[in-house]
C-alpha cells in the first residue's frame, strides 16, 4: 500500500485526504467522486510535481469505477471540471503564469493517460492545441518557464497528438519556427528549448543520438 | 503562491455543491444513477453536474410532482446543452464505438447463422431462409441505432433490471413470458420500435424493487384510479426520474408525447457498456 502512495504521489495530501484518495482508487463508488475529481484537479493547478503524474491516479480511478459498476461519474465530473477551468485559462494565466503552467500539463496528462477504447479523447484534442498554441505565441515565449512547459509537453504527446490532427501541429510549429528565427528578446536558454523540439519532431519525434549528445551531455567536444 | 486563491476557490466550489443538492424525485427510487450516473444509493442527494438549475419549483405547495402541472417557462433545452460538455463529448463518442462493435458483432453472427443454414440445406433441401434476409434487413443508420440504445440503455439502467438478470438466467427465459431487449439492428418503425421499448419496460417493472414505506405514495393513488397504463408511460420518460437534473421544458415534452421525448434529452447518463453476451442474443 505504502508503494501505491508513492506511486500516485499522494503524500502531499493530508491524511484525511489521503485516505479518500485511497478509498477510491479501491471502492470508487463509496465516496464521493465530484469531490475526488475537484481535490485532484485543485491540486494538480498549484502542485507542479503532481500535475505531472495526476493522470494516472485519475486512470485508475477511472478503471476502478468502470470495473466496479460501469460507471463513469469520475471522468465525467473531471472533463467538466478541466473544461471550466480551460474555459478561465486566459483569467488564470494572467493571475498567476504557474498555475497556468500546472493547468496546461494537467491536461496534457489526462489527454496522455485517460484513453477510451485506447483512443485519445477527441473531446480534448483541440483543447490541448489551443493551450499549446497559446504556450506559442510571443508574450508567452518570453517566459522561460512556458517554453519549459510547452516543450515538455511536445516531448510527451507531440507525437500522437499530431496523428490525431496533423494540421494543427504544423501550424503550431509554424509558431515555433518564427519564434526561434525572429523574436527579438527571446533568451538563449529558451531557443535552446525551441531549437531541441524542432529537431526533435524534424526527426520523427526522436532526437538522433548526435542531437542527444549535443543538448544533454554536460561537455561537448 | 496562489495558495490562497485556490482555497477560496475551492471554497466557492463546496458551496456550489451544497445549493445544488436537491431530494431524490419520487420516480428514482428505481434508478440506478442519476443524471451524471452516480449510484443513488450512495449518494441519494444526487449533487449532479447540472447546470446549477432546480431546486424548489419541483416541488408544489399543493405536493404534486412538479412534473403534473406546467412549470412557469424557464425555456426549453438545458438538457441538449450538456451535449457540449466533455464529459458528455467523451460518453457519446463511446457509445458511438460500441454500437460499432455490436453492429460487427452481429453481422458475424447472421454470416455465422447462414452458413449453418446453407449446410442444412443441402443435407436436407429445406427452404426455411428467414435469417439471410436479415442481414439485408438490418438497420444500419447511426443516428437511428444511437437513439435506440440510449432506450435500451434507460431501460437496462435500471434495479429492477439488475434484479431480472439475477433472478432468471438467460437459459430460463421463455419468449413472451420474460422481457426481452428488442433487437436494434431490425428494420422497425419509429412507432413499433417506441412500442416495443415500451412494452419492454413495463415488463421489466415487475421487477421493481419492493418500495419502500409511504414512498410511493404517488404511484398508489393513480393505481387505485386504474391510470397504470398513463403511468408506465410516464414512467418511461426518460426525463420524469431526474426532473430535478433536467430543466426540460414539460409542455414541449408532453407535446412530443409519441417520440417520448428521448430525442434532445440524451437520455441515460451512463454510458452502458453493453454486455457482449446479452446484446446480439435478440434476434
Amino acid at each position: 500500500m505504502e508503494n501505491s502512495n508513492e506511486d500516485y504521489k499522494i503524500q502531499s495530501f493530508d491524511q484525511d485526504t489521503q485516505m479518500l484518495l485511497k478509498t477510491a482508487l479501491k471502492d470508487p463508488s463509496s465516496v464521493n467522486l465530484d469531490k475526488v475529481s475537484n481535490i485532484i484537479v485543485d491540486q494538480s493547478l498549484k502542485d507542479q510535481v503532481f500535475s505531472k503524474e495526476a493522470g494516472r491516479i485519475c486512470y485508475t480511478i477511472v478503471q476502478a469505477e468502470a470495473k466496479q459498476n460501469n460507471g463513469n461519474v469520475f471522468r465525467r465530473n473531471l472533463l467538466n471540471r478541466l473544461q471550466q477551468e480551460f474555459k478561465d485559462r486566459e483569467e488564470t494565466r494572467g493571475r498567476s503564469l504557474q498555475e497556468w503552467v500546472c493547468f496546461v500539463t494537467f491536461i496534457c496528462n489526462i489527454y496522455d493517460y485517460l484513453k477510451v477504447n485506447n483512443m485519445p479523447m477527441a473531446a480534448l484534442v483541440h483543447p490541448v492545441y489551443d493551450c499549446l498554441m497559446r504556450l506559442s505565441q510571443p508574450d508567452a515565449l518570453m517566459n522561460e518557464e512556458e517554453v519549459d512547459c510547452l516543450v515538455l509537453q511536445l516531448h510527451r504527446i507531440g507525437e500522437q497528438l499530431e496523428k490525431v490532427n496533423s494540421q494543427r501541429m504544423d501550424e503550431l510549429f509554424f509558431l515555433l519556427r518564427d519564434g526561434f528565427l525572429l523574436q527579438e528578446g527571446l533568451s538563449s536558454m529558451a531557443r535552446l528549448l525551441l531549437l531541441e523540439i524542432l529537431e526533435f519532431r524534424a526527426g520523427g519525434w526522436v532526437l538522433s543520438s548526435t542531437a542527444h549528445k549535443y543538448y544533454y551531455s554536460e561537455i561537448a567536444d | 503562491m496562489s495558495n490562497w486563491i485556490r482555497s477560496r476557490r475551492r471554497d466557492a466550489h463546496s458551496s456550489d455543491n451544497e445549493n445544488r443538492s436537491e431530494g431524490p424525485s419520487r420516480w428514482s427510487h428505481c434508478r440506478k444513477r442519476g443524471i451524471d450516473g452516480s449510484l443513488r444509493s450512495s449518494r441519494d442527494g444526487g449533487d449532479g453536474v447540472n447546470n446549477g438549475s432546480t431546486d424548489s419549483r419541483d416541488r408544489h405547495s399543493d405536493s404534486r410532482h412538479a412534473s403534473f402541472t406546467t412549470p412557469e417557462s424557464r425555456g426549453p433545452v438545458s438538457r441538449c446543452d450538456r451535449q457540449g460538455d466533455w464529459g458528455s463529448q467523451v460518453e457519446d463518442a463511446e457509445m458511438r464505438r460500441d454500437v460499432h462493435r455490436d453492429m460487427q458483432r452481429y453481422r458475424r453472427r447472421i454470416l455465422g447463422a447462414e452458413v449453418t443454414q446453407r449446410e442444412r440445406k443441402i443435407s436436407s433441401g429445406s427452404s426455411e431462409s428467414c435469417d439471410s434476409r436479415e442481414g439485408e434487413n438490418m438497420e444500419t443508420d447511426e443516428a437511428v441505432l444511437l437513439r435506440r440504445q440510449k432506450q435500451i440503455n434507460y431501460g437496462k439502467n435500471t434495479l429492477a433490471y439488475d434484479r431480472y438478470t439475477k433472478e432468471v438466467p438467460k437459459h430460463m427465459r421463455q419468449p413472451g413470458v420474460h422481457p426481452k431487449t428488442p433487437n436494434k439492428f431490425r428494420k422497425y418503425s419509429r412507432r413499433s420500435w417506441d412500442q416495443q421499448i415500451k412494452l419492454w419496460k413495463v415488463k421489466l417493472h415487475a421487477w421493481d424493487p419492493p418500495a419502500e414505506e409511504g414512498q410511493d405514495k404517488v404511484l398508489d393513488n393513480i393505481d387505485e384510479l386504474g391510470l397504470d397504463d398513463v403511468m408506465d408511460i410516464e414512467l418511461d420518460f426518460p426525463t420524469l426520474s431526474d426532473s430535478q437534473n433536467a430543466t426540460v421544458s414539460l409542455t414541449a415534452r408532453n407535446i412530443s408525447l409519441e417520440g417520448q421525448g428521448e430525442d434532445c434529452s440524451g437520455t441515460p447518463v451512463k454510458v452502458q457498456k453493453t454486455e457482449p453476451s446479452a446484446e446480439p442474443d435478440m434476434a
